[in-house]
């Protein structure tokens, strides 16, 4: 019987050391409290994009510049995730939050716990709209002006023929929303003053701007829609899934895709022409201008307190002259 | 084996600690994580108290004379101005000129530096805590800067922390005892996330569509509240009768009820979304938000500090433990799970009692999406997602065995909070969220380990003795 008992024991301490183990390293890099000016709580929307690593890394390097840490957590697009995390920071007494609310609306309590606890809050990317609740600043992506030259992608892509176009949505975020209200201002622009050649946005399908859902979504867009001519990709990552469906499908010849973002995956698919083009998105630049608020705001200078970036349309042709792409 | 014949007193005393702790394995593993988690965030706290303003007040006499001159410098919090009444306090009775005073940002700092310089004025000292002593302004304003001495201690063990860990388990906590009492019928249910987000989003449009929205009142909003949970309890009747009624196994049953429910809470919030823009406008599946304020304070309020679901949860645990350990409900669900057909046989109603569990389970499932909506302050159609496998697993790492007929309900409360503390651990300590998920997979092995291991123990004490 002792020997039974010794052996769960044993399960159980191999488990605890475990976690013991899995939580030294971490507290090392929250626990500096000596030299750093603070920490500074991050929660991603979710790290599995390459897009929100790349701000989680450049605001990283920025702020180690400026003498801060910085933690990095991972909502996994759960609104719930993002508001413990955002209570966990509180309660570790972080000097400012930044955040890409996953859901703009349900994130609104927890940024008011924070600033009843006087915590700043900055967002990036995405902004918070709830009612009654202080953001400090904000730096994004002007989505509609990257939605209008998606729209001039497109019609560069199908020239005069014109033809059917489909949506590939992620409906749940709100700047994804911006881009193809921008989209479609293009395009029906485009459409005003032709009775040939039109381009008819025929449906928007939701691709979870993910891989797996992209290619999900277009399989069945495929499908539906026989006499496609181009698609619209709100991210990079649906844009690849999208055109996986299409090569499966032996249809990638005729599908033009027109993605978004400009991540690494995405700009060589433009240079080996799987995707049209890009409105590409400076996560770096967001990075960087988020951590320099901050500390702007913990100086006491003034700053802008919304700052979009513009985006800038990537094709073949610059994908061919990029030194990143080697 | 020689041993049950002649046992020393220190054997005896040696294998009665070795059983008690094998019972009560789940407090002590509790305990050790707790401890772990202390240790992996032994960090510089700062206090923020009446004390401690008035040592700064003190801190301020001792190293300035009399006719000295303080701006006192603080956030615009509740806690802060506690903080600095004390240290005005202590100041104004040594006699010392407060000559500004700062509740608000870094950039109200260097204005009311600037104002005081514009003034001729001449400042000997800066009062304020260790956060702000490390705002711009401050550092760089040329004068002495008195803050609180800061201290070690592990955030963890934080009343914000531990209040923290317990209040965003709660809705787990509440799921897992509805989760409880099916597994103990030999069941599983994995349509409880689904449950959740459909009750709060039946609530928030509800109290949006049909009882006023922002004018609605505490009565409409209760009504709204009692309209999704009955809605959540009714799916759990739905897979009551699935299983009772057609011998659908319940993973089966569940599963259906799963994708139905979830689909229903999606259809509901776009469609609602779509009412508000107008039109043929597309609908968006973000939450559903309730204008009346009111609605807020299940999910933010608190009762002497407590919080609101922690006190639920708390009041549900007690009248669930109470229902299994002291009525024939309760005795009829463990001679459910142990053994269908002897209870049958012994004249227990074994179809009433699933219906009830199931029902039960679906109403737990409710509350929770309740508590969810009220928290986010809307009902989101996404919530509670993969929250079913979180539930089981704090029912199992309780020890509830998944082939029924044995759990407690004391050992779901421990197993739902050996989880929250584990989370937050992990979570304060820094650790991503990929390291978490590998700890997790060990913990329920090591449950359900556990859970294999233990009749084998019994059989083996039987013998000895």
């Amino acid at each position: 019987m002792n020997r039974a008992l010794a052996g769960t024991l044993a399960v159980v301490l191999v488990f605890a050391l475990g976690a013991c183990g899995g939580a030294d390293p971490g507290a090392g890099e929250g626990g500096e409290d000596t030299a750093a000016r603070g920490t500074i709580g991050f929660s991603a929307m979710t790290l599995k994009n390459p897009f929100f690593k790349i701000i989680a890394d450049t605001m990283t390097a920025e702020a180690e510049r400026h003498g801060f840490d910085v933690v990095v957590t991972d909502a996994e697009r759960d609104v719930n995730r993002q508001s413990q995390q955002v209570d966990n920071f509180l309660a570790s007494g972080v000097a400012a939050i930044v955040l890409n609310p996953v859901d703009r609306i349900a994130i609104g309590p927890a940024v008011r716990r924070a600033n009843e606890a006087g915590v700043p809050v900055f967002t990036s990317d995405l902004q918070a709209v709830a009612e009654g609740v202080e953001v400090a600043g904000h730096v994004g992506t002007d989505n509609y002006q990257g939605g209008l030259l998606a729209g001039e992608a497109m019609i560069e892509a199908l020239g005069e023929a014109g033809g059917q176009v489909l949506v590939l949505h992620f409906k749940q975020a709100n700047s994804c929303v911006l881009r193809v209200d921008g989209f479609r201002h293009a395009i029906g622009a485009y459409n005003r003053d032709r009775t040939e050649g039109r381009i008819e946005i025929v449906a928007e399908l939701e691709g979870g701007g993910l891989r797996d859902e992209g290619y999900r979504a277009m399989a069945d867009g495929i499908q539906a829609y026989p006499d496609l001519a181009g698609v619209f990709a709100i991210n990079d990552p649906s844009a690849l899934g999208a055109r996986t469906a299409l090569e499966q499908a032996g249809r990638a010849d005729q599908v033009k895709i027109v993605g978004f973002d400009g991540e690494l995956a995405g700009k060589q698919a433009i240079r080996d022409g799987k995707i049209y083009a890009d409105p590409i998105q400076y996560p770096d630049r967001m990075g960087v201008m988020t951590v320099r608020n901050i500390v702007s705001y913990l100086d006491g200078e003034d700053f802008e307190r919304v700052h979009l970036i513009p985006t800038a349309l990537y094709r073949q042709a610059d994908a061919e002259q990029d030194p990143a792409l080697d | 084996m020689p041993e049950g014949v002649a046992e020393s007193a220190a054997g005896r005393w040696r294998r009665r600690s070795l059983d008690l702790l094998g019972r009560n394995l789940s407090v002590v593993v509790l305990a050790l994580l707790c401890l772990i988690s202390s240790a992996a965030t032994w960090r510089e706290q700062n206090p923020i108290t009446s004390r401690s303003g008035a040592a700064v007040a003190r801190q301020v006499l001792e190293a300035c004379q009399a006719p000295c001159s303080v701006l006192v410098v603080a956030r615009d919090t509740e806690g802060d101005r506690v903080f600095v009444q004390a240290i005005e306090q202590g100041l104004d009775a040594a006699g010392a000129r407060i000559a500004g005073r700062v509740f608000g940002q870094p950039r109200d700092v260097r204005l009311e530096l600037e104002r005081v310089a514009g003034a001729g004025g001449s400042l000997d000292a800066i009062a304020t805590h260790r956060i702000a002593s490390e705002w711009g302004p401050v550092r760089t304003a040329g004068t002495p800067v008195f803050a609180p001495r800061s201290y070690h201690w592990p955030t963890f063990l934080t009343a914000r922390n531990l209040l923290n860990v317990v209040n965003q388990n709660a809705d787990i906590a509440i799921i897992a005892l509805g989760m409880t009492l099916v597994i103990l019928t030999a069941g599983i249910d994995l349509s409880v996330g689904s449950l959740l987000a459909l009750a709060g989003v039946i609530a928030a449009v509800a109290a949006q569509e049909w009882f006023g929205g922002a004018a609605a009142s505490p009565a409409g909003l209760l009504a709204a509240m009692l309209l999704g949970v009955a809605a959540a309890a009714l799916g759990g009747l739905l897979s009551g009768t699935m299983v009772t009624a057609f011998r659908v196994p319940p993973f089966v049953a569940t599963l259906g009820l799963m994708m139905l429910a979830r689909g229903l809470a999606l259809i509901l919030a776009v469609g609602h979304q779509r009412r508000l823009v107008g039109g043929g406008a597309e609908g968006t599946p973000e939450a559903v938000r309730v204008d009346a304020a009111a609605f807020a304070w299940l999910g933010n309020g608190a009762v002497l500090g407590v919080p609101n679901p922690i006190v639920l949860m708390l009041v549900l645990f007690v009248a669930a433990h109470l229902l299994m350990t002291r009525t024939m409900f309760g005795r009829y669900v463990y001679a459910v799970g142990g053994n269908v057909e002897a209870a049958r046989l012994s004249g227990a109603p074994v179809t009433a009692v699933l219906l009830a569990v199931y029902c039960l389970c679906g109403a737990f499932a409710g509350l929770a999406g309740i508590v969810d909506a009220s928290r986010f302050e809307g009902g989101r159609p996404n919530a509670g997602e993969l929250y079913e496998l979180q539930v089981i697993a704090a029912v199992v790492v309780g020890g509830a065995s998944l082939a029924g007929g044995r759990g407690r309900i004391a050992g779901t409360l421990i197993g739902a909070m050996i989880i929250a503390v584990i989370q937050n651990g992990l979570n304060i300590a820094g650790v991503a969220s990929y390291e978490q998920k590998v700890v997790f997979g060990a913990l329920i092995l090591a449950a359900v380990l556990l859970d294999r291991l233990q009749p084998r123990l019994r059989r083996s004490r039987r013998k000895s003795l």
